[in-house]
């Protein structure tokens, strides 16, 4: 049986997690970066089309799912610091309300892409509708990917020892989370609020 | 690890990554007119003139292009062979990402060779094919290129996994190139959505799922193999040293 209580403490400042995740994270928000510049050079060559559009969207879904998003990543922040202070029942406890609060995105995204289904509203409806389906579609596959680096880190906090190596893990997922979060928090005023000059 | 290690055809194998995507993007893109290629709503003469009027540049390009296909493979398998020092080629996990990276590179080379040859069969007899025909073989070796993209992410995944894997102080393959390949391997799956457009980002000659879906693989090659080449060297080094 593994060590329960490990821990380290009093590391010097460093680029949290592993280095490498970095190269993906940057890469990712470059590319969203480029979804957002295509996005608007659409948006300038329709403005009418963009902003009707904009109006079928529900902002109210939007914002909880940005506050939800928030909140899953506060509780990531609790458990990468219960990590560091090797205390596992609070590494698990943070990381399950971190999964838990998080399927809150998932469940408020899929009622969005019923009603929109519904509505009669697809990816080929017309451009805005295009970017709206593409850009969230990514984004959510990113969640799902996050939910299940989520997971595997309840499982490593239960079988692993509490160690800079778990740390450098839970680190990792951490930056990855708020990488979802980010880019949420920039998908959201473009595609829900932003209106038309 | 003990004494000297063979590398002889190392160099040679890595070399074909590059050789690869220069003969690859002149033969099948530029004289096969797919770099880039007609948008989607390009009206079916236009695409059926091109083939007709340069039928025997695109014979030439694809014919070129088909040749060199293996080069991926060949390459892929030297990137293999590297990998097998920094996860573990004999440990059976490391051992399945070798295969993995493997199998991925060779599936490449499949996915490109099969879509050429239609490129190729459009170019063959175009006069006595009408012009929706000429559209239809190139829009079908389009699908199949782009929609293939996941036995390349294979080869991606795998290549990462197995460079991340590294103990060294300094890796053989820097972190962030490892993950470089992972992400680029993701972000394929733009192209699933390749086939719901005519036009725009998504469309197969767009800015998204053309230009930097493209690019991002094309300049993976080159560096990684420079990398690779760095490797080989140090592994040499390691060996002589133990």
């Amino acid at each position: 049986m593994p060590q329960l209580k490990g821990g380290i403490s009093g590391q010097a400042h460093h680029l949290p997690g592993d280095s490498g995740v970095w190269t993906f994270i940057i890469a990712d928000m470059g590319a969203f970066a480029m979804f957002f510049l295509v996005f608007t050079a659409g948006r300038m060559a329709s403005p009418d089309l963009f902003e009707a559009s904009r109006q079928h969207l529900d902002a109210t879904l939007g914002l909880l799912n940005t506050l939800i998003l928030l909140t899953s990543s506060l509780f990531m922040v609790k458990a990468v610091e219960a990590a560091r202070a090797g205390e596992r029942g609070a590494v698990q406890r943070n990381l399950a309300l971190t999964i838990l609060i998080g399927l809150g995105f998932a469940v408020t995204k899929i009622m969005e892409y019923k009603a929109k289904g519904a509505a009669g509203i697809g990816l080929t409806t017309n451009e805005f509708y295009t970017y709206y389906f593409a850009f969230t579609g990514i984004h959510f596959l990113h969640f799902i990917i996050g939910i299940g680096a989520l997971l595997m880190m309840v499982a490593k906090a239960r079988r692993d020892l509490l160690d800079a190596k778990f740390v450098t893990w839970i680190e990792s997922v951490g930056c990855y989370w708020h990488m979802v979060d980010l880019l949420w928090i920039m998908l959201f005023p473009l595609l829900y609020l932003l209106r038309a000059g | 690890m003990s004494g000297k290690v063979d590398t002889r055809y190392w160099r040679f194998c890595a070399w074909m990554g590059p050789v690869f995507v220069a003969i690859f993007y002149y033969c099948w893109g530029v004289l096969g007119h797919n770099f880039p290629p007609f948008s989607p709503d390009a009206p079916a003469s236009e695409v059926a003139g091109y083939f007709r009027d340069h039928r025997d540049g695109v014979r030439l390009g694809m014919v070129i292009a088909m040749t060199a296909a293996p080069c991926y493979g060949v390459w892929g398998y030297a990137l293999a062979k590297v990998m097998e020092h920094t996860v573990g080629g004999d440990n059976p996990s490391g051992n399945l990402m070798v295969q993995l990276a493997r199998l991925g590179a060779a599936w490449t080379t499949i996915t490109v060779l099969v879509p050429t040859s239609f490129w190729l069969t459009a170019a063959f007899r175009p006069d006595a094919l009408p012009d929706w025909m000429i559209q239809m073989l190139y829009d079908m070796a389009w699908l199949l290129i782009d929609l293939a993209y996941a036995v390349t992410s294979v080869q991606l995944f795998a290549l990462g996994v197995g460079f991340m894997a590294d103990k060294r102080a300094v890796p053989l393959v820097p972190k962030w190139l490892a993950w470089y390949g992972i992400w680029v391997g993701f972000m394929f799956i733009a192209e699933c959505l390749m086939p719901y457009f005519m036009n725009g980002a998504f469309a197969r000659s767009g800015i998204l799922n053309f230009w930097i879906e493209f690019l991002i693989w094309m300049a993976w090659v080159p560096v990684l193999t420079v990398y690779a080449l760095k490797a080989i060297t140090r592994i040499e080094q390691e060996h002589a040293a133990a």
